[in-house]
């Protein structure tokens, strides 16, 4: 530090040589302050989920939210909207295809000169069984279509329909290689 | 005495943290003399001073809960006016550090003019005509007493700016008062 640097520092005090209006900076400071102990300064950040008179509100809203969006939803499987037109073309054209693999097995067993006449009767009550819970499940779908269950129900349904035609095709056959199995001892 | 001025002190900013008006007036009265002089050097417009002063003060009072006595609280204020101030030249375009840049200049350059009769008036005068940027740096280190490395801090600068800067500062300083 040289000379020059020295004395400036030594006589720092000397360049102190403003003087402001202390009154009247201080009213500026005063009523700043006395705001904030009026108004917080921050804005009070209102937590609303934190009132419980407030959550029961908001409860209530999101259950009439969901329960008009269902309706909505429901209304609208009637045939209005057209993405749901799709959804029901997809449903139909599953069902038909179960329909039919069902009732040409159906027809299989029918015409099946080898079953005995008793044991076709217990198979097509099975099957009757099967239709009346499925012929159930399609009207509870009419009024409840969102319900998955319901739609894994009716597959089941379909799905144990044809296991049972599956099984007695299986034991036809059998029999009928049993039979032939004899004709080669024979 | 040190210890004592600032035990007083203390007293008087635990007072203050609390929301004690008296005892902010107090603080008020010991430092605004020395903050508006702060203040006045480093902007120069009265008006703008005062704005700074009323801001610092009660930015200062909001935030005590912050003060935790790492430095005296007058240090602690002062750096408030002066950053407040600094921000106050850049909103108003006002250089801060001087525009060219001489990084390269980090060697200590010898000042081979002495100064030929040193007068406080002079030197005050001499920094009044000094430009914006030499004179933000000459103020900062010789009569408000920062280091390189808080000048660094307060104008965003590196420390080898700062002191090359300053450098060139002086140097400029003792021409202008060699020829007044």
């Amino acid at each position: 530090m040289d000379d020059f640097e020295k004395y400036i520092k030594e006589n720092k005090h000397q360049f102190d040589e403003y003087k402001g209006d202390k009154a009247k900076l201080w009213q500026y400071i005063d009523s700043e302050l006395q705001t904030d102990e009026v108004r917080p300064r921050k804005p009070k950040t209102i937590r609303l989920w934190r009132s419980p008179l407030l959550k029961i509100a908001a409860s209530i809203v999101i259950i009439i939210g969901i329960f008009s969006s269902a309706g909505l939803f429901l209304t609208s499987e009637i045939g209005i909207n057209p993405s749901n037109d799709i959804v029901n073309q997809e449903l139909k054209d599953i069902d038909n295809y179960y329909k039919g693999l069902v009732s040409f097995q159906v027809q299989l067993v029918k015409n099946n000169t080898k079953l005995l006449p008793e044991d076709k009767e217990e198979f097509l009550s099975f099957i009757d069984e099967l239709d009346e819970e499925y012929l159930l499940l399609k009207e509870e779908m009419g009024t409840n279509l969102n319900n998955e269950y319901i739609l894994e129900a009716i597959v089941n349904n379909y799905k144990k329909r044809i296991e049972l035609i599956e099984n007695l095709l299986e034991q036809i056959n059998d029999s009928k290689k049993s039979e032939d199995n004899e004709g080669y001892i024979l | 005495m040190e210890t004592n001025i600032l035990h007083t002190h203390k007293d008087l900013v635990e007072k203050s943290k609390s929301g004690d008006r008296n005892s902010q007036y107090q603080l008020y009265e010991l430092y605004v003399d020395a903050m508006y002089n702060v203040s006045m050097r480093m902007i120069g417009i009265k008006e703008d001073a005062e704005d700074i002063i009323q801001d610092s003060f009660v930015e200062a009072f909001r935030n005590l809960k912050s003060f935790r006595y790492e430095s005296t609280f007058g240090s602690w204020l002062k750096r408030i006016v002066i950053n407040k101030s600094i921000n106050h030249l850049k909103l108003k375009k006002i250089p801060i550090t001087p525009l060219d840049n001489h990084e390269y200049h980090i060697s200590e350059e010898k000042i081979s003019e002495p100064v030929k009769k040193i007068n406080i008036d002079k030197i005050k005068k001499g920094i009044a005509q000094l430009p914006d940027g030499y004179r933000q740096i000459i103020n900062l280190y010789l009569i408000e007493g920062y280091d390189h490395i808080e000048i660094s801090e307060i104008l965003k600068i590196s420390v080898s700016t700062s002191k090359s800067q300053y450098h060139r500062a002086k140097k400029k300083l003792i021409q202008t008062i060699n020829t007044l």
